[in-house]
């Protein structure tokens, strides 16, 4: 049983250190609200490209979207609310894209 | 307290409405129409704390040993891990309906974050399946080395947390408690260990 223990604590730590690296939260130096472009026009720009968007709410001053990329992965991903740039894309916490 | 108020309280039945209630707002909601989407979280997170709960009671009476409450949550312990398997299989059933397609669901499904969950929850099938007095007898003593792999269960579950959002803080907060307690039992069993070889030597 210690041997056991000792093996999953070491686990724990390792993938604890690799969690601290790999958290990809994003953040924004936007300003004001009042100069972004609005949700709908994100929205309708990346249904264009093939999204599907499903949520959209502001995180850290980004616009993060919850949705599917064109190409069917469901995903979280952050955009500038400035020019609508797409900044990171992410699924289930795999990093497919990091501006 | 009452004679019945107190036969009230301690009945089983009594604990399972208990365990029961976060997931009645949860049901009612879906069944307005709220978007499953939304409850796939706190039904993960209620599997996640019941089965915490469960597992901190032993190490909590070590350090505890008069405490009637534990002793009491102990004798509710099953109940507590059944609790757990039944949020852990609502949390996966909304998670397969919101993908609502076998072929996205095997895309993600080697994903660091994904596989952990599916692990945990397989591990959770035989845990609850013999979580009754037929299977305590039947398996005798093999019954408790079974149980015990709700460690690794516990293990996967806290990796599985983390990364299907790439945020550690929310998983920490719930089992660091966990974390310490049992680093106190391990520390607990060493010392014993090493008391009792230096008596005897």
């Amino acid at each position: 049983m210690k041997k056991h223990n000792l093996l999953f604590t070491s686990i724990l730590i390792m993938s604890l250190s690799s969690a601290v690296n790999a958290t990809g939260r994003m953040t924004c130096d936007s300003g004001d609200q009042d100069s972004w472009k609005t949700m709908d026009q994100l929205q309708s720009v990346i249904e264009s490209e093939g999204w599907k968007v499903r949520k959209i709410k502001v995180d850290g001053g980004c616009y993060e979207v919850y949705g599917s990329t064109p190409e069917g992965k469901r995903v979280e991903a952050y955009f500038d609310p400035l020019t609508l740039e797409k900044l990171l894309v992410a699924q289930r916490g795999k990093i497919l894209f990091k501006k | 307290m009452n004679i019945i108020m107190k036969s009230f309280f301690n009945s089983i039945y009594f604990s399972w409405f208990v365990l029961a209630l976060p997931s009645i707002g949860m049901l009612v909601a879906v069944i307005n129409g709220t978007n499953i989407e939304k409850f796939i979280h706190p039904t993960g997170e209620f599997a996640a704390r019941f089965m915490i709960i469960a597992m901190m009671l032993t190490p909590l009476l070590m350090l505890f040993p008069r405490s009637k409450v534990i002793r009491w949550l102990l004798s509710r312990r099953r109940a507590l891990g059944v609790a757990a398997f039944c949020y852990a299989s609502v949390h996966t059933l909304f998670y397969l309906l919101d993908m609502g397609s076998l072929q996205l669901v095997l895309d993600e499904f080697w994903l660091l974050g994904i596989w952990t969950g599916w692990f945990a929850f397989a591990i959770f099938i035989p845990l609850a399946l013999t979580s009754n007095q037929t299977m305590v007898r039947k398996l005798k003593t093999n019954w408790k080395p079974l149980q015990r792999l709700v460690y690794p269960a516990a293990v996967l579950t806290l990796i599985h947390w983390i990364f299907v959002h790439n945020n550690i803080g929310p998983a920490l907060v719930h089992f660091v408690p966990l974390i310490g307690l049992e680093s106190y039992r391990i520390y607990r069993n060493i010392n014993k260990k090493s008391v009792q070889s230096t008596q005897t030597t």
